[in-house]
């Protein structure tokens, strides 16, 4: 066999992987997005009726949920290039154990995770009889759960990791010898974190914000745990046209929508950092 | 920089740390609690809340689901993805990289369209929802890790040695298993042990992809959303042990070991 029968061979299997578990449900999804349910039955046609209602009864929900989506990817960014600037070039020999406690926490516990914010921020929970037991509060407080607050933390909380690790990768592009130079011309440390390093780990930073982002603006799991009555967020919404209603060509078209507006908002992100780039 | 700013840099870096860690080890602290409700103060250290998960039928089944899940998932995505990377290192790079580019891309959206998505796609299709569907789908999201992980140690790789293999009369079977795994090799078993952690972890697109069972994550989201059972905190740890051991012996396997 030659070499490029045996490349196409050896990638047959992963391709159809993508095409037959991915690609072709994901595009039936888009679909039946445009279909409508009758007499409980899926049925095939084409109608603009999902997305219209989509925007009719969740415009807010959806509204809500790109903005906490977005102070969550903010928070968690910034809190990423802090952590990540200073396991690079502020703590010496302990820079390595904070990545490493990064990849460590990176792919354990999602539902742990969200579980573990639950018990420590519940009215009963560790948060609260801690304050109680040092004295500090005499009253369990009911502000810690239940609330936008409680989503923001959980999910910064569970995004941090990721974020770190691509802030992390460009920081090791930027040389020590180029941050010496400038310190010998002059810069002052603002100057040299403004001039140099900050521009240097765009790549990263953006990486960064569009994961945390996508990844809060569609979970559903944590508003449910921790949010409370008054956080809802679409994801939640979605999963319930497929759990309890059973109205999928609805929940197809509000899954689409938010992607949509969720890709729009990145797109603009990027937009705006590379205009704002200096020259 | 000051002294001062250096102990601040070191505050701050500490606090974070503290941060991203105390939720796991609080979880693992209150399994091994004799306490009814996950609070302070701690009364005793005792096995009991293990003992009421291991006398529970429902978590037994619940394991070996997820365990019979991962495995499978670690070692058909590793197969194919490794399959995948020794491809697409012999491509042109732009080439590669597009393929590349194309193949993680289930990785950047919400694990609830994939989770729907596939629902809708099974139902359509006909295929009845079991543990065979979570295997399937698992794949989709574990295999781009282990093309991204193999392929970034094959950059490295000196393919000169495999052409002399070749050259002197081996097969290319007999000059992969002589020649490139005992180099990749560990790298491969880190990809398996990731791809194990995040199959064992998913929560999302097994919910929608399972049918009736359970795994793990799925017992303690039924455990969660009926009331607060400190065996939650049992079942956690023994995720968490699963999850962050599989990935700090990858780590351990990738970058001390080639």
């Amino acid at each position: 066999m030659d070499g490029g029968r045996r490349s196409l061979a050896f990638l047959a299997p992963s391709g159809m992987v993508f095409v037959g578990l991915f690609a072709a449900p994901f595009l039936f999804l888009f679909v039946v997005s445009f279909w409508s349910v009758r007499t409980f039955k899926l049925t095939p046609g084409f109608t603009l009726d999902n997305y219209a209602e989509t925007f009719e009864k969740y415009g807010w929900p959806l509204a809500f949920t790109l903005m906490i989506g977005l102070s969550i990817a903010l928070v968690t960014t910034v809190l990423a290039l802090l952590f990540a600037y200073a396991a690079r070039f502020k703590v010496g020999r302990f820079g390595q154990a904070m990545l490493f406690v990064c990849l460590l926490t990176l792919f354990g516990g999602y539902l742990v995770k969200i579980y573990a914010w639950k018990t420590i921020l519940g009215t009963e929970g560790i948060l609260n009889s801690a304050l109680v037991g040092l004295g500090i509060i005499g009253e369990p407080l009911t502000v810690f759960i239940y609330n936008p607050g409680a989503v923001v933390v959980t999910l910064v909380h569970f995004l941090l990791p990721l974020a770190v690790l691509p802030i992390y990768a460009s920081l090791r592009g930027v040389k020590d010898i180029t941050l010496e130079a400038a310190r010998d011309l002059g810069a002052t440390p603002r100057q040299t974190f403004f001039g140099i390093v900050l521009p240097q780990c765009m790549p990263g930073l953006t990486a960064a914000f569009t994961f945390s982002f996508l990844i809060a603006a569609g979970d559903y799991v944590t508003p449910r745990y921790v949010g409370g009555p008054y956080t809802s967020m679409i994801g939640d919404f979605i999963e319930g046209q497929f759990s309890l209603r059973f109205d999928w060509p609805a929940g197809a078209a509000m899954a689409f929508t938010t992607m949509g507006c969720s890709l729009a908002i990145v797109a603009g992100v990027r937009a705006l950092l590379t205009l704002m780039r200096p020259r | 920089m000051t002294r001062a700013g250096d102990i601040l840099w070191r505050g701050f870096a500490a606090l974070v740390v503290l941060f991203m860690l105390a939720p796991l080890v609080l979880v693992v602290l209150f399994s091994f609690t004799d306490n009814a409700l996950t609070n302070f103060p701690i009364e005793r250290f005792s096995l009991r809340w293990y003992r009421v998960l291991t006398g529970n039928d429902e978590f037994w089944i619940a394991l070996s689901n997820s365990l019979k899940i991962a495995g499978s998932v670690a070692v058909i995505s590793t197969v194919i993805g490794t399959l995948a990377a020794l491809a697409l290192i012999r491509l042109r790079e732009r080439l590669a990289n597009a393929a590349i580019v194309a193949l993680c891309f289930p990785v950047m959206l919400p694990a609830l369209v994939i989770g729907i998505a596939l629902l809708v796609f099974y139902n359509r299709v006909g295929v009845p929802l079991s543990v065979g569907t979570v295997i399937l789908s698992h794949l989709v999201i574990t295999q781009p890790f282990v093309i991204l992980i193999v392929n970034a140690r094959l950059a490295n790789f000196d393919f000169a040695i495999v052409d002399s293999a070749r050259d002197l009369g081996a097969s290319p079977w007999r000059a992969f298993w002589t020649v490139t795994f005992p180099v990749i090799g560990s790298t491969v078993i880190g990809a398996a042990l990731i791809a194990m952690s995040i199959s064992l972890d998913d929560f999302i697109i097994t919910f929608f992809t399972i049918g009736s069972g359970n795994t793990l994550p799925t017992f303690v989201w039924g455990k969660v959303r009926t009331y607060l059972d400190p065996s939650i905190n049992a079942i956690g740890t023994i995720l968490i042990a699963l999850t962050v051991g599989s990935s700090a012996l990858a780590l351990w396997l990738s970058r001390y070991r080639g």
